[in-house]
This record gives structure tokens, sequence and C-alpha cells, in this order.
């Protein structure tokens, strides 16, 4: 019984590893190429230097891209986490004909292609003028950040916030204002938090909307990274995708951080 | 658990003064569903007036009237002669305990006793001041600082209780706090309730289904059933001469006989039960008197039926046979054969070892213990 317990699970194990592989390499094979002697991207690395890194930072353009990026994420989340929390809050526990149909505009830019929402959004900017500034991006960016905030609240609502609260709230003196502030708010803040991280990572790396909205002065980092690799093949752009693996590991932190903080506290209470 | 509260013996601290009115208020639906129908009672200054029923007869919709939680359709809410039913609840002045508490858990105890003041504009100095003191009062003075999950069942009512009256509400609301606790932690809890009630000396408007958390605590006991008040009155009062079928049934086990009205005197009916036994029955106050020879429903409370020696005489005396006897340890409960139907009796001496099923017995009571029930349209028997 034990053997075939351990054969079992060596072969579990060797069926596991090639699709564990598959699907981390890609991700793991760009900090090695960041590292190359070289001038030029290319598999395998020639090693081992940190030129590339060294270079990113001190192009200017590629800084300028990196900053734009993050301005662009924070004018998105800004957004997204207002319209996101607003929306859950307006729609939480509240029952009227068309509310399904409110909901799916909430999320419909989750589930509505990219290219239809940056063309949109092109023609739109466009008419207005404001095509080729890092706020059409981030503008566009805030309408697909809004969903994700959206769904996390209203999890943080349904999860966390005691009706009995509110009017617990309400019965010992307190107005619409301050029941928000000190019984919604506590309740909701781990949803907005969470929201407008995952919110902060699909739009630092968000690629088609940035690039049918780019301008000369309106480069996010994905899509210099993609010009670059089609024109220059610079070690930078590994350089810069490394920076994005580091990103992304550390918003996987704090999204855990915040759902065990949240986790914690619900078990508790 | 049942710990005595540290000062539990000193005079009141505070007096009720506030006169709260709830006038003929009716709430229903568009549907055409009337979840209240013309309630109306008072609670008197100081006065522990509970709300009893089972679920869905209106008694948690009309505390959040009077809490303001909920509109009434008609009917107005009045503390002091003020009617309050148009105001949101954060503008009326009452202290509401829901089950469970709703303690705020992102606040230490200090701040949740102290948010109703600090709602209300006091300063952070004084209202601390004023929280410590209320903390105080509800022996919890060394809690202040912890968060309200760090506090057993019966802290956390003490906070709630705290909170709720720091302001000095003008009644107290309790919405079946106790309703989701196992019967030992409710019985203390029921017990503390009753002391900080009388050391604040504040009205309390309480809601349960429990019949005997209602008995235990309760000046007067208003049962409703059906959006109405069914009756109103103490409980001793409301226990031994309910005045429907619905409360003889819902305060606890009874006897429902069937006879005929054939005499009637000062507040008493003669009845001739089946069987042809004559013996006389309380009218209620309430109802309506029955002309004679109309059919009436009498209710007895089990352990108001005696079993009679030989020579012992009571105001109704019956004969019946024992069909069934079971130890219950405080009493012993026997079902017997009589005027045609099953009587359960209550004893409380343990009757003799011949009393056993097929023996045949003398059962009596007296006036005062046998009502005569005035049926409702919608009177349904438990």
């Amino acid at each position: 019984m034990a053997r075939r317990d351990g054969l079992g699970r060596i072969v579990l194990y060797a069926a596991c590893l090639p699709v564990l592989l598959f699907l981390l390499l890609p991700s793991l094979v760009i900090v090695p190429m960041a590292l190359t002697k070289g001038q030029m991207i290319q598999f395998p690395p020639i090693w081992i230097s940190v030129h590339s890194f060294a270079d990113y930072i001190e192009d200017p353009q590629w800084f300028r891209s990196t900053v734009l990026s993050f301005e662009v994420a924070a004018l998105a989340v800004a957004i997204g986490c207002i319209t996101g929390s607003a929306a859950a809050l307006a729609l939480h526990d509240r029952r009227f004909p068309g509310k399904g149909l409110v909901t799916g505009a909430i999320m419909a830019p989750i589930v509505v292609p990219l290219v239809v929402l940056a063309l949109g959004g092109y023609m739109v900017f466009a008419w207005l003028h404001l095509i080729g500034g890092w706020m059409a991006i981030g503008l566009l960016h805030g309408m697909l950040v809004t969903p994700y905030v959206f769904i996390s609240v209203q999890t943080s609502l349904v999860a966390a916030l005691n009706p009995v609260l509110v009017r617990s709230a309400r019965s010992l003196g307190a107005g619409r204002a301050s029941v928000l502030r000190h019984v919604i708010w506590p309740a909701i803040r781990p949803g907005v938090l969470a929201g407008g991280l995952l919110g902060f990572a699909v739009s630092f790396d968000e690629v088609v909307i940035a690039l049918f909205l780019q301008g000369p002065d309106a480069v996010t980092l994905p899509v210099r990274m993609f010009t670059a690799i089609q024109f220059e093949l610079t070690p930078k752009v590994a350089a810069s995708a490394s920076l994005f693996l580091v990103l992304s590991v550390l918003v996987l932190l704090a999204q855990a951080a915040v759902m065990r903080r949240r986790a914690s506290g619900r078990a508790a209470a | 658990m049942n710990v005595a509260l540290p000062i539990a013996a000193t005079a009141p601290l505070g007096e009720a003064r506030h006169h709260l009115s709830v006038e003929h208020v009716w709430k229903s639906y568009t549907s055409g569903v009337h979840v209240v129908r013309d309630v109306s009672f008072t609670l008197a200054p100081g006065e522990f007036l509970t709300l009893l029923g089972p679920s869905g007869s209106g008694k948690t919709s009309t505390l959040m009237m009077v809490a303001g939680f909920e509109a009434p359709t008609r009917g107005a809410i009045r503390v002091d002669g003020r009617d309050v039913a148009q105001l949101p609840p954060e503008r009326r002045n009452f202290g509401v305990v829901f089950q469970g508490y709703a303690l705020f858990p992102h606040m230490t105890v200090l701040d949740n006793v102290a948010f109703p003041l600090r709602m209300k504009g006091l300063g952070g100095a004084a209202r601390r001041r004023a929280a410590m003191e209320m903390l105080d009062k509800v022996g919890l003075a060394d809690f202040a600082a912890r968060r309200p999950r760090a506090l057993s069942g019966g802290q956390q009512q003490r906070v709630a209780l705290a909170r709720a009256l720091v302001f000095e509400p003008d009644a107290l609301l309790l919405d079946e706090p106790l309703g989701a606790l196992d019967r030992k932690l409710r019985e203390s809890l029921q017990i503390e309730i009753k002391e900080i009630q009388r050391r604040v000396g504040v009205s309390i408007l309480f809601v349960t289904h429990d019949q005997d958390e209602a008995m235990m605590m309760s000046d007067r006991i208003a049962v409703m059933q059906d959006g109405q008040i069914a009756q109103l009155g103490a409980p001793d009062e409301v226990y031994l001469h309910p005045e429907t079928p619905f409360v003889a049934g819902f305060l606890g086990d009874t006897n429902l006989l069937r006879g005929q009205c054939v005499g009637l005197g000062e507040g008493a009916a003669i009845v001739r039960f089946a069987g042809d036994a004559i013996g006389p029955a309380r009218l209620s106050r309430g109802g309506g008197r029955p002309g004679v020879g109309d059919a009436v429903l009498v209710s007895i409370r089990p352990e108001r039926i005696g079993l009679l020696r030989p020579d012992e005489v009571a105001a109704c005396v019956i004969e019946g046979v024992v069909a069934d006897r079971v130890f219950l340890g405080r009493h012993t409960r026997l079902v017997v054969h009589a005027l045609g139907q099953m009587l359960v009796v209550s004893v409380a001496e343990p009757p003799g070892a011949d009393v056993v099923a097929g023996a045949a017995v003398r059962l009596g009571w007296s006036r005062e213990d046998a009502q005569i029930l005035h049926e409702m349209g919608t009177g349904a028997t438990r």
C-alpha cells in the first residue's frame, strides 16, 4: 500500500512538473535574458552583466515611459476605486427592475474585447482632442479597473457589512455621512484595497488601449517594450520585463496580505 | 457566568421620565398584507413592557417602527406627546439593542460606548469621560481598551447596553437580544438586563418569542398575533386569565374545554361541560359576555387542576380515568380521560401508587382557575 502510494506520487510529480515548467518558464526566462553581456536580446544569454538594467534606467525615454505607466495606473486606480466602490454601494441590498442590466454595464469592460474599447476610446478622445496625453489612457484604464473594484467591494459588502451595524449606528445618532465613514468604510476598505491592487496590475501592463491612444509623449512601458522588440532588440526590454515580474509578485503578496487580514478579521468577529 | 454586578445594591442612578405611546399604528404593504394592525400601547416611565409573539406576529415590525427603521402606514408614535413617527432613527432618541449586539468590531469598547456622544457632537475628552462612567456602571471599566470580539457574550451585552444608555435615551428598545444564546447564558443575561434597568432607571420595550423570558422580565406583556395585540396585561394576569385560545396556548400548556353557558354571575358564568359536569368559570375582561345558552370555550392550566382525595370538594368536580402518568422531576404529569376528552393534569406532589393508567380519579378546580376565552376571528389554538 505504502509502495503504491510512493509510486503514485512519483507519477503525479512526473506529470505535473512539465506543466508547471511550461507555465513558469516564459516568465523565468526573462531574468537571465536581462543579465546578458550582449547588446542584443538573445537566448541563450551571454553571462553575466547588469548593464541592461543600468541602460534601462539611464535611458530618458525608457525612464519617462516607466513614470508615465505609473501615472496612468495611479489615475486609473483612483477612478476605478471611486466608481467601482460607489457602484457596489449603490447596488448593494437594493432590488429594482433592470438591476441586472446596470450590473452588466459595469462589468462590460471585462467582457467587451479590448480592441473595441480601444477603438471606441480612440474615436471619442480624438474628437475631444485628448489623444497623445497620458490622461486619455488613464481615463480609459479607469473604466477597465472599475469592474475589478466593483466585484471586490461587492464581496466585502456581502461578507463584512452586517446590516444591523448600519441600523445600530443610525439609532445611535449617525446620519448618512457618519454611517459611511464609521460603518461602511471599515467594512469595504479591504475590498477597495484588493480591487485597487488588481486594477493597478491590469492597467500597468495593458497594451491594446495604450497602443491605440499613444502619442509622442504618451508611450507607456509595455508599448515602449513592444516597439523596442520590433526595431531594436535591446536587452532593456528584458530588464523592464523583470520590473514587471517584481511588481506583479509584490501585488500578489500585498493582495494575499489583505485577504489574510480580511479572513482573520472575519473569523475573529 | 452568573456573576453579580459589582455595585448591585445601590439605589437607582437615574429616573425615567419619558412617556412613550403607540397609537393605532398600522403597517401595510401595497400587496394588501397588514403586518401590524391597529396596535396601541403606552410605555410608562420606568416600565418594562414586552411584545411577545411567534415569528410573523408583527412584534419586530412594531419595534422597528418605534425605532424609526420602518414608517407606519397609519397611526402615531409619541414621546411625551410629540409625534416622532416621521423622524429618521438618528433623530429620535431611543437606545436600541439588537440581536447579536451589533457592536462596531473595529472600535474599542470605549469608542463603541462613546460613539453616540460623538454623533451628538460632544468633544473628545467629555465623551470619553461620560463613556467611562457608563462602562463603570455596567462593571466593565477595566475592559475599555479591548475590542468587542475579545469579550464574552455577557460582556458584549453590557457594552451594548452601555452604548444604548450613555446618551440618556427616552427609552430602551431591545430586539430579541438573547435570541441566539443557550438557555443558561440567557437566564443570567435576563437578570443582568433587569439589574441594569433598575440601576439606570430607564423604560424598556422588549421583543421576544420566548414566553418564559417575557414572564420573568416584564411588568406587562403584550401578546401579539397576526399583527394585533391579542392581550395586554401583567404576566400573571395574562398567564392565569388568558382571553383568547391563542394567548392561552402560547403562554404554556393548557386544557381547552367546550361547554355551554347556563348561568351568569358577577364576573363569572356557570358552564355545563360534556358529561353534564357543571362549574363556574371567570369571564374575560376584554371579550364580550356570552349569553345564557351560548357555547363557550374554557381554558384551565394543567397545574390548576387538582387531584382530589375522596373527601375533598371544589367549585367544579369531575370524574375521569387515568390514561398515562409521567414523572418529570419537578412535577408529575397525568393524562386523564374525562368530559369526553383528554385532560392534562400537572401535580407537584407525586400522587399515590394507585394512581396509574386505568385508575378512576376525581379532579377539581376553583372558579379562578377556569377562564372563559373570547374567540377572535383568527383564534387558532396552539
